[in-house]
């Protein structure tokens, strides 16, 4: 196809604000399926990606439109994760874009995600096009929404297209203006075939399905291909395009957005970023390619000790479609037998986690989930530190440095106070406050990750009553006065509970594990000192009371069956038990306190 | 023939009123469904009777005292045609609220020479909250009329940790039971038997279990009967001695009879719901009186389960149980009955506990110590076995 007539485009909005109802509007008026296809047909597959309104895996989809000016155009959506957690591979989807759709609830307006996703877009260079959705509802005010384009994210209020997805109003402008505005892909004039991989899914019958768009030259089955940062040489088995069904095509040509397969059996070889191209005359890369690493780490287990295979055969699954999510086995005191795993973001562990509860029905506890940081040894090397049981000793470590995000908050007027308040809990700084409208404003703050993994998001909506909405973007790392935190039961360790923590809330901590650890450890023959420690000082302690005596119960005739039964129970609890030294602790215990 | 079983349990499942606790089977009394009950009974014993020499009975409940004399002597006589007249230790169950002069009288003149009284609490308000049907004052009475008519050997029931129980009120029981003199005592914890009212009454947060008061009420149940001239023999049970003795010894008055269950002896029960163990078989009465009549009346016995203890689960309930009385367990007795030292079997478990400080091992005696005395379920539970 000629490139004149190609467009590549993505779409980026909100949760809710109607990206997925305008994708369908636009395949469903370009004819690329029919209206009575409309209900079944949706982009998002997952039954998670559908309640939770975000797009984990989505395919590019390739549609023909009959333009204004007569001609026929080839144009590519390219759907992208929608969520920073998986930056790095929005940006690469986005990097095989020229364009971007950006959609803003006329009734709601700007929202955090919109921020964000909308820096990404800008550092790609793409063209912008404002959607004003929804316009039709009575609560709309297109009017704000325009004002908030200009004021917030500096786009001409004359270039948005006010439009209803819902009810098809705005519809026919948009596609012309990605048409006109969208400029066609031009050749990179690099000597041989060049494209970029920026996705791929595991498919049962055809192996490993890779996302390619292509930047120069063209791709056709039997050409022996290199993949330039794995390094690997395969050969194209079939290529093609969706509709939104994959559909196999003679060749993909620069400009063009499709898919290869390959002989690839791992989707660990293929690297979202990387560059394919001719195999025996090679072109330079495409640039912006990055090693993925996770940003955050937690320990999984089964809960019931005899899952540990099954919960393994479950996380390899998981990672045929999500070579971003990485794990391998650990050993805990508490809770046996699991696994260390890594994820790109919260909600990325968030998912996997929910996936394996609800698709695979695994009975499973997580640890506390640590972020990645960057440990200065006093003898000049840098250590990844992602599990506080590796952390050196304190005398060995010169800085420990942790990684940074920033992030949007965007909130009523009313909640600005509470806003401050909770940022400056959670160690952040405020470094930009901006008015959004007569009701809201954004904050933009720059906060430690390790503080926003576990409630921030909840908080903010809760504090809000559900009106506040945030997102983030990774900021960097920033040397901070960290410390490990052990839970010591009886004087030794309990690897669960170990964490590394800010030394301004290592004491809090420590105090409410302590306590919460006190109601769950059953009583012993003997007293339970339960102490938190940083480096060697107990800065909390609570003591579990030694037990004087068992049940005193009258044992006759009858009852000795029923008493035998009884003391063989409490022999087969004994076995499920964890022992830290003698003491004896149910894994139930720690699950408990893991839950709470 | 085999060798004789030596002790006899009978159940009499009737009580006037179901207390609040109670996980026992009993019906309320139907006299039409007593008298087929005593017809029934007599019936089984006689099928027992060749397979008996008993040197202890036992009747419990139930309420045995809630029968008529006229059903009483019914069974006597029965008892005494099977010539079960001179028995070393014969105990019936009393309610202070059903003891009267004439039906002491005929107990101690049919050769009952034990009774065992539920006084449960001398507190007015906590006898009401258990459900009992008796009084303080009933209790004292029916003492006396069971001294008048002879009664030398006497035990009396306690229970602790009743809601609503605190220290004072327990120690104000003790004292006056104390005070009573008699030859025996047991007390045990309230434990919340499932479908028992008191149980759903916690459930439902009626009250609290206070652990603390609990433990510190089993303390002083110690520490004030030992200071009273009682010697504790089992986690649960006190009696007196004739002369000072080793802290080991067997006292003068303790229950023969339930010392023989403890020791894993043999012994028949007769009645619904009643437990027999003989020759490593576990049976069980059917739990309802009609068709325990049924049963008997048709020729058998109204057994509805059989359990076969196989050797190591023996030697765990042995063991188990052994550990629970002051005596420990005796290598010898052990050894005969079984073919195998402890120290065979349990080295290792012998070794932790006694780590622990809960017993000591000894030439001829793995003894509990006071301390484990107190944890006998951990104690235990080391020595059961477990069948996957």
């Amino acid at each position: 196809m000629d490139p004149d007539l190609i467009r590549n485009f993505s779409i980026i909005a909100h949760i809710d604000h109607g990206k997925t109802t305008l994708s369908d509007r636009l395949l469903n008026l370009t004819g690329t399926i029919s209206d009575r296809d409309m209900e079944a047909q949706l982009l998002d597959s997952m039954d998670l990606e559908k309640e939770r309104g975000i797009t984990i895996k989505a395919h590019p989809v390739t549609m023909y439109y009959n333009a204004k000016d007569g001609k026929r155009y080839e144009l590519n959506l390219i759907d992208t994760p929608g969520h920073v957690d998986f930056a790095y591979e929005v940006s690469r989807s986005m990097s095989a874009c020229e364009g971007a759709l950006l959609i803003i609830d006329a009734a709601q307006g700007v929202e955090a995600q919109t921020v964000a996703n909308l820096h990404l877009a800008m550092k790609q260079n793409l063209t912008i096009i404002p959607v004003i959705n929804k316009i039709d509802l009575p609560h709309a005010d297109l009017e704000q929404a325009l004002v908030q384009l200009e004021d917030i994210l500096a786009i001409p209020r004359e270039e948005a297209i006010p439009a209803s997805a819902k009810n098809g109003i705005g519809i026919e402008e948009i596609l012309e203006a990605i048409v006109q505005r969208v400029p066609p892909p031009k050749p990179t004039g690099a000597p041989s075939t060049q494209a970029l991989l920026f996705d791929s899914y595991y498919d049962t019958y055809r192996g490993v399905v890779t996302h390619v768009r292509v930047f120069n030259g063209a791709l056709k089955a039997g050409s022996p291909v290199k993949l330039l940062h794995s390094g690997k040489n395969v050969e194209v088995k079939e290529v093609g395009s969706f509709n939104p069904k994959p559909y196999k095509r003679d060749e993909l040509t620069a400009g063009e957005t499709g898919y290869f397969t390959a002989n690839i059996k791992s989707p660990l070889d293929i690297k979202v970023g990387d560059t394919l191209t001719d195999a025996k005359h090679p072109s330079p890369p495409l640039p912006g390619f990055q090693e993925i690493h996770p940003m955050v780490y937690s320990g999984i287990y089964p809960i019931n000790t005899a899952d540990y295979e099954h919960l393994k055969a479950n996380l390899a699954k998981l990672q045929l479609n999500d070579a971003a999510f990485v794990y391998q086995q650990e050993t805990s005191v508490a809770l046996g037998f699991g696994f260390r795993c890594g994820f790109l973001g919260l909600l990325h562990l968030e998912i996997i986690q929910e996936r394996l509860r609800r698709e695979f029905e695994m009975d499973i506890i997580a640890t506390y989930p640590s972020v990645v940081y960057q440990v200065t040894m006093t003898d000049g090397k840098v250590e990844e530190i992602d599990n506080p049981a590796h952390l050196p000793a304190t005398n060995h470590i010169e800085t420990i440095e942790e990684p940074m995000v920033k992030s949007f908050i965007i909130c009523p007027n009313d909640y600005i106070g509470d806003m401050m308040a909770l940022v400056a809990e959670k160690r952040g700084l405020l470094v930009h406050t901006e008015t959004l409208d007569g009701s809201r404003v954004m904050l933009t703050c720059r906060i430690p990750l390790g503080e926003i993994l576990i409630d921030f998001h909840d908080r903010i909506k809760s504090l809000t009553r559900g009106y506040g909405s945030m997102d983030y973007e990774h900021d960097g790392y920033e040397a901070s006065d960290m410390v490990k935190l052990d839970m010591l039961v009886n004087g030794e360790s309990v690897d669960a509970f170990s964490c590394i923590v800010h030394r301004s809330k290592a004491e809090s901590r420590g105090r409410s594990l302590a306590a919460k650890l006190g109601e769950v450890i059953p009583r012993q023959q003997f007293q339970v000192a339960i102490q938190a420690a940083i480096g060697g000082k107990i800065v909390a302690r609570e003591t579990v009371r030694a037990l004087r005596k068992d049940v005193t119960a009258k044992c006759y005739g009858g009852d000795i069956t029923r008493k035998r039964k009884l003391l063989e129970k409490q022999k087969e609890g004994k076995k499920r038990m964890k022992s830290v030294g003698s003491v004896n602790i149910p894994q139930e215990a720690f699950v408990q306190v893991l839950k709470s | 023939m085999d060798t004789p079983v030596p002790s006899l349990y009978i159940h009499v499942p009737f009580c006037s009123h179901k207390c609040e606790y109670c996980a026992f089977y009993s019906e309320l009394l139907k006299p039409e469904q007593v008298q087929r009950f005593v017809e029934s009974l007599c019936g089984e014993l006689k099928q027992l009777g060749p397979a008996l020499q008993p040197r202890t009975i036992f009747f419990g409940g139930g309420t045995p005292s809630i029968l008529s004399l006229h059903q009483w002597e019914t069974i006597l006589d029965c008892m005494h045609g099977m010539g079960w007249g001179q028995i070393p230790e014969w105990t019936v169950e009393c309610n202070p609220a059903t003891v009267s002069k004439e039906k002491a009288q005929l107990l101690k003149q049919g050769g009952v020479n034990r009774i065992s009284m539920g006084v449960q609490s001398m507190d007015a308000h906590l006898l009401e909250r258990l459900g009992r049907i008796h009084s303080r004052e009933q209790v004292f009475r029916s003492f006396e009329i069971l001294r008048g008519a002879g009664f030398e050997n006497i035990n009396l029931d306690l229970m602790f940790g009743i809601p609503g129980q605190d220290l004072k009120i327990w120690h104000d029981t003790l004292d006056t039971i104390h005070a009573l003199n008699s030859e025996h005592l047991s007390a045990y914890e309230v434990i919340y038997e499932d479908d028992t009212p008191l149980f759903h009454q916690m459930k439902a947060g009626a009250f609290d279990v206070d652990e603390d008061l609990i433990e510190s009420m089993y303390e002083s149940l110690i520490d004030r009967s030992t200071a009273a001239g009682y010697h504790q023999y089992e986690v649960a049970n006190f009696a007196r001695n004739q002369t000072s003795q080793s802290p080991y010894d067997v006292p003068h008055w303790a229950c023969q009879h339930n010392i023989h269950y403890w020791r894993a002896g043999d012994y028949h029960a007769a009645g619904p719901s009643s437990t027999e163990y003989v020759q490593g078989v576990r049976r069980q009465h059917v739990s309802n009186t009609s068709l325990y009549c049924d049963g008997v009346q048709s020729g058998g016995r109204g057994i509805v389960s059989e359990e076969t203890l196989i050797p190591p689960v023996q030697q765990g309930e042995w063991a188990a149980f052994a550990m629970r009385m002051n005596q420990g367990l005796d290598f010898k007795l052990f050894e005969e009955r079984f073919g195998h030292h402890p120290t065979q079997l349990w080295g290792e478990q012998m070794q932790s506990i006694q780590s622990r400080g809960l017993a000591v091992v000894e030439k001829d005696h793995f003894r509990p110590t006071p301390l484990g005395m107190r944890f006998a379920d951990a104690v235990g539970s080391e020595f059961v076995y477990l069948q996957d």
